[in-house]
């Protein structure tokens, strides 16, 4: 067998699954935003009607709000969250490895336990995390019956589970040569200084693929705490989001078409973001590389 | 401008020492070889120099003043690494001048130190440049560059011309020999490469196993070999050793191994036979092995003098060429 078609050969089952679960489903919803489809009777052509009625929906707009708020908060703290992280235990210590495994294992916990976790956790009688505020003389919010409170919470919740944006900021940060350190001590840099000049710029790039990245998957993040803590709310839909406006569409009301619509809303709010990132970074980047 | 000393300095690294009561003296203005092979703890003297490293025990100072505890960058020392240490995202101004901005030198000072610093070492045209659009030579020249900017005390070399290529690094050697004539700085100078030592050296230390075997100049260090170690170390080929039965033959009887340059084994002289087994030509001279019934010689020829493979010589050893040996490995008489 030729390298090619092994190559080939190790690919197929991957790329079929792409396509049988990501593109294929893709492209059925760009039509299926065009219908109005209950799964009992046939699809009904409906043209833009769905573009229209989402337009004018309070409920798809409060979504709409309540996620870029969420990105707006947890994108640059998950990042934050990441690199600090990566500073920390980049340098080889006793007990590193077992911090550095506490720090992922959040992220591979299922999102269903780790929202029970998280309900617990966030009771305002018995929870941890109010016992502690209420101990350290801090107010203790109403996590899971004020809206502010809730969508507070779900951001918190999303810190915890930033395993693979560490894991990518620690390879990162591992592969700088150690000799340019060396060299910023002898020279006589002190820490901000070579944070700044040195190690922030030289993980740029990466840093930069973990915003886009990470701007792409808040989107879709606070779909199950959204769902089992709060079920959208606490009124007025403060914990729905996007995800949770498709998934109710589609699920409780039956609304394929019309779920169909909000996800190319989603696709297109997200992609426009990220260009958005891009362009503004870009920007950046090219002016501090000449200064 | 000051000198440099290393007392009584250990090193030990969990389980593995490193460095064993190195005791190294580098005079204001000279140039110091550090010479030795991989493992006998050059670059961690060069390391514990520039503060890098802190000595298990004994003292480093600089310009006589104690500086074992004191950071690098209070220690008014630049370092030269093997890798340049460039930064990919700088320009080569940038990288000159990365110690005078981070010490908070004004933009103005740090523009024209940059530039001098540059002109000095010829790369005064590619100050726009990143590492990536530059030479392997060009970047040489600016890790050098940014070690003169900031004018230090102390300049210390990690193996700075290993990643050259073999005509670039005579180039840049000479090139260094200059520019150390011309500054009259300390400088340290850490290598495994033997012809840098001898051509670049006011004095060269040869280290053996966390210890300084011989500290001389290179003619010292090459005619006057401390101890076997050295003696084996520093020329190329490396010395012909004979041990007593064998170096009688050549009329050198006596108690101890006898050891002789290829240079001075002479073909065509004295009463010994052997036959070449092989022939290195080198351009400007060339090496000739001979089985002489025991170990083999290694003898440095005109190329125009090559004998042919399988031919029988006559081979030949002055007294007065010969260094003999100790048990311990000492020289005790030899070639002055």
């Amino acid at each position: 067998m030729s390298e090619r078609r092994g190559l080939a050969l190790l690919l197929a089952p991957y790329l079929l699954g792409l396509t049988v679960l990501i593109a294929l489903p893709a492209l059925v919803t760009f039509g299926l935003a065009l219908f109005e489809y209950d799964l009992i009777t046939s699809p009904e052509w409906a043209g833009l009607a769905n573009f229209r009625e989402l337009w004018g929906d309070d409920i798809f707009r409060r979504s709409i709000r309540n996620s870029l708020m969420f990105i707006a908060a947890a994108v640059p703290l998950r990042l934050l969250g990441a690199l600090l992280l990566a500073l920390l235990l980049h340098r080889q210590f006793r007990g590193v490895s077992a911090y550095r495994t506490a720090a992922y294992l959040p992220t591979v916990i299922p999102d269903v336990a780790f929202a029970l976790l998280m309900l617990w956790v966030f009771n305002p009688l018995y929870g941890p995390l109010n016992i502690a505020l209420d101990a350290a003389g801090a107010p203790t919010p109403q996590w899971l019956t004020d809206p502010h409170d809730a969508r507070w919470a779900i951001v918190l919740m999303s810190l915890f589970q930033i395993g693979e944006g560490f894991i990518v900021a620690l390879a990162v940060r591992q592969s700088l040569p150690g000799d340019l350190y060396e060299l910023a001590e002898i020279e006589g840099a002190h820490a901000g200084y070579l944070f700044a000049r040195v190690t922030l710029p030289l993980m740029a790039p990466a840093l930069l693929l973990l915003l886009f990245r990470d701007t792409i998957f808040s989107f879709q993040a606070n779909f199950v705490p959204a769902l089992l803590i709060f079920d959208g709310g606490p009124p007025p839909y403060a914990t729905t989001y996007l995800p949770l406006f498709v998934y109710t569409n589609a699920f409780e009301y039956l609304r394929y078409g019309y779920a169909a619509t909000a996800t190319l809303v989603m696709f297109g709010i997200t992609a426009a973001i990220v260009l958005a990132q891009w362009r503004i970074l870009r920007r950046w980047r090219v002016a501090s590389s000449a200064a | 401008m000051a000198g440099l000393q290393l007392v009584g300095v250990e090193k030990t690294f969990g389980e593995v020492q490193i460095l064993r009561g190195l005791d190294l003296e580098v005079e204001e203005g000279e140039l110091l070889v550090v010479l030795g092979p991989s493992g006998s703890g050059k670059s961690t003297t060069l390391r514990i120099a520039a503060g890098l490293e802190e000595p298990s025990a004994g003292t480093v100072h600089i310009g006589g003043r104690d500086v074992t505890h004191v950071p690098a960058s209070r220690r008014n020392v630049a370092m030269v690494f093997q890798s340049f240490a460039l930064f990919p995202h700088f320009d080569a101004a940038r990288n000159i001048g990365f110690g005078l901005s981070a010490r908070g030198v004004k933009r103005d000072d740090v523009d024209r130190r940059v530039q001098a610093a540059a002109e000095l070492v010829g790369v005064g045209d590619l100050l726009h440049r990143r590492p990536h659009e530059l030479s392997g030579g060009e970047r040489q020249g600016v890790a050098l560059a940014r070690a003169l900017a900031r004018e230090p005390e102390v300049f210390l070399l990690d193996e700075p011309l290993s990643n050259l290529d073999a005509q670039l690094r005579t180039r840049t050697r000479a090139e260094l020999k200059r520019l150390h004539g011309e500054l009259g700085r300390t400088m340290v100078y850490v290598t495994h490469d033997q012809v840098e030592a001898l051509t670049l050296g006011d004095r060269i230390a040869v280290l053996e196993r966390g210890l300084a075997a011989q500290v001389g100049t290179p003619d010292d260090v090459y005619r006057r070999p401390a101890d076997r170690f050295v003696a084996s170390f520093v020329g190329s080929p490396t010395m012909n050793f004979l041990p007593p039965d064998a170096a009688a033959r050549f009329g050198l009887g006596g108690d101890g191994e006898i050891g002789v340059r290829p240079e001075h084994v002479r073909l065509g002289e004295g009463e010994v036979e052997g036959e070449v087994v092989i022939v290195e030509p080198a351009g400007s001279e060339a090496f000739v092995h001979v089985d002489a019934g025991g170990p083999w010689l290694v003898a440095r020829v005109q190329p125009e003098e090559l004998p042919e493979v399988g031919r029988r010589v006559r081979i030949g050893i002055r007294p007065g060429d010969a260094h003999r040996f100790d048990a311990e490995g000492k020289r005790i008489t030899g070639h002055q």
